[in-house]
């Protein structure tokens, strides 16, 4: 048996053949007695069924809280949830934050000091001082 | 072996023929697609398949599987709660199952029905008309026909044992399962008709419980097991028992990755039957092709220097020399030593170690590695001309001669 096979699993890479969205859920809470709900209400009159529509991949539900601050909860594909509070906020605002939870990743926020990550070794190689020409003095 | 047509073996011509929930619309459009050959092929099918070791059923389970086929046929008094698994019907209110086939950017004309199905595991519906079971069969040959070809073709010089790995890498039992949570698949708590049809449905293992015998995969050790044994009778990943659900007994509960593989395989089967080879091909491309790996470290040298002079002795090159490139620190705490092997005049491979033996191996197993995994620059993969008239485009693919054997 002169070569054997190592058993690994192929890491996937978001985006470079398909790319999945990684909210799966929004669920919007609101109140109907509540003023800090009024913009909550009016987006779920008005926009929500667009902002649905325009996002298929998202299953949206819609449920009431009574005596509550209205509540954007969304739920992610590595099992995190993300909630924002958005009372008094107003229809437009309400869309805003709807939008920063579907462009959410799910993880944690964190300082991204170093924008570029990859899985593969750089091309040019690492500079190795026991190659090349020797320096003479 | 049975012979039955690749198109219909997600059909509803696995089932028994009497009537029981409403059948999918979209399976019946399918069928009648399809050219019958002869009413004497079609009975003969159908004889077979209910005779067939997979999908019969027992005796005694049979006896109940009728009364509750009687029962599902009266469904305005049937409560839900006695259906194994979701109604059809339910498929097209379901959200989750609308906004899972807009995440896989599948096309609307795929019906919301099969995909449901494809959600459905043995375990929680034991009826093959329901169950995921031979859609599962035909994305498993699926999948490893189109991982298997892209692999020999692009690397024709890879072991066979490297060839099994890679394949367990791209669709083995774990990366499938991997590849169903990174779809955002949901499983139930406990299967039942009543359940969004959304949700992977399957009988859980409670906790504690033993893996069912059939799914624990585990062969006796045999000294006599070769790689060639491996190519004839195993699977793709050279596991010598054969895997999947069609064996196990039916309503046994099994764990969550057997039946999210079941669903990955089912989908890669539904969508061959409704959308067809092109669609299929590019979703595997990518789905499972895009994902990263690094075919050099599957390697797992015993004796690389000795393989290496065996290789040069086959292939006609100069016996390898192992030379010293450069060092430092011969005399310290952690020398570094580079070397090269050396066939005459041609620099096969480098390596670098903090003893000469070490950075001599390495060095040999670097020159293996730039053997066994030669890309050709152009590549046609056989499913590439498949159902296609002219064939001028298709450029025979490189065959090796294999691995070296010491």
């Amino acid at each position: 048996m002169p070569v054997l096979g190592l058993r690994a699993i192929a890491k996937p890479q978001n985006g470079v053949g398909a790319f999945i969205l990684q909210c799966k859920r929004l669920d919007f809470h609101y109140c109907d007695w509540a003023g800090s709900s009024r913009g909550m209400n009016a987006f779920i009159k008005s926009s929500l069924p667009a902002f649905a529509k325009r996002n298929p991949a998202i299953e949206i539900s819609v449920s009431p809280r009574p005596n509550q601050h209205p509540v954007i909860i969304g739920h992610y594909i590595n099992g995190r949830q993300k909630a924002i509070c958005v009372r008094n906020l107003t229809n437009e605002g309400v869309r805003a934050k709807a939008e920063l939870l579907r462009d959410a990743s799910g993880e944690k926020n964190r300082r991204v000091t170093k924008p570029v990550s990859s899985l593969n070794e750089s091309v040019r190689g690492i500079w190795s001082p026991l190659h090349g020409a020797r320096i003479k003095i | 072996m049975k012979r039955i047509r690749i198109s219909r073996c997600g059909s509803q011509l696995l089932a028994q023929p009497a009537p029981r929930r409403p059948l999918c619309p979209y399976a019946a459009g399918l069928q009648r697609n399809i050219t019958p050959h002869s009413q004497r092929i079609q009975s003969r099918l159908q004889s077979t398949t209910a005779t067939s070791d997979e999908f019969e059923l027992e005796e005694g389970e049979q006896a109940q599987a009728g009364r509750s086929r009687r029962s599902r046929l009266e469904t305005k008094h049937t409560p839900l709660e006695a259906l194994p698994s979701p109604h059809p019907s339910a498929a097209e209110r379901s959200s989750k199952l609308a906004a899972l086939r807009s995440r896989l950017s599948l096309p609307q004309r795929f019906p919301l029905q099969t995909l449901a199905r494809t959600l459905v595991h043995p375990s929680a519906d034991p009826n093959p008309a329901f169950n995921n079971a031979s859609l599962s069969a035909l994305g498993s040959n699926l999948l490893g026909y189109y991982t298997t070809e892209h692999l020999l073709c692009n690397y024709p010089r890879l072991p066979m044992s490297v060839v099994f790995a890679a394949e367990y890498a791209y669709i083995g039992p774990k990366a499938l399962a991997t590849i169903a949570s990174e779809w955002g698949i949901e499983a139930v708590a406990e299967p039942g008709g009543e359940v969004d049809p959304g949700l992977l449905q399957f009988k859980r293992l409670r906790p504690g419980d033993d893996v069912p015998a059939a799914l624990r995969r585990q062969a006796p050790w045999k000294w006599n097991v070769t790689t060639t044994h491996k190519i004839l009778t195993s699977d793709e990943f050279g596991t010598p028992t054969p895997f999947g659900s069609a064996s196990l007994p039916k309503n046994e509960p099994v764990p969550l990755e057997d039946s999210a593989q079941s669903f990955v395989r089912a989908l890669i089967g539904s969508l061959h039957l409704h959308l067809g080879r092109p669609l299929v091909k590019r979703f595997f491309r990518d789905h499972f092709l895009s994902r990263h790996l690094d075919l050099s470290t599957l390697f797992d040298f015993r004796t690389p220097t000795r393989d290496l002079s065996r290789l040069c002795a086959r292939e006609g090159f100069e016996a390898p020399v192992a030379r010293l490139i450069s060092e430092t620190g011969r005399l310290s705490r952690h020398p570094v030593f580079i070397v090269g092997v050396y066939s005459g005049k041609d620099k096969l491979g480098e390596g670098a170690g903090s003893s000469l033996d070490e950075a001599r191996v390495r060095a040999a197993a670097a020159a293996l590695k730039g053997w066994y995994l030669y890309k050709p620059v152009e590549v046609t993969v056989p499913s590439s001309t498949e159902g296609e008239l002219d064939s001028s485009k298709w450029r025979p693919n490189m065959v090796d001669c294999g691995e070296v054997i010491v």
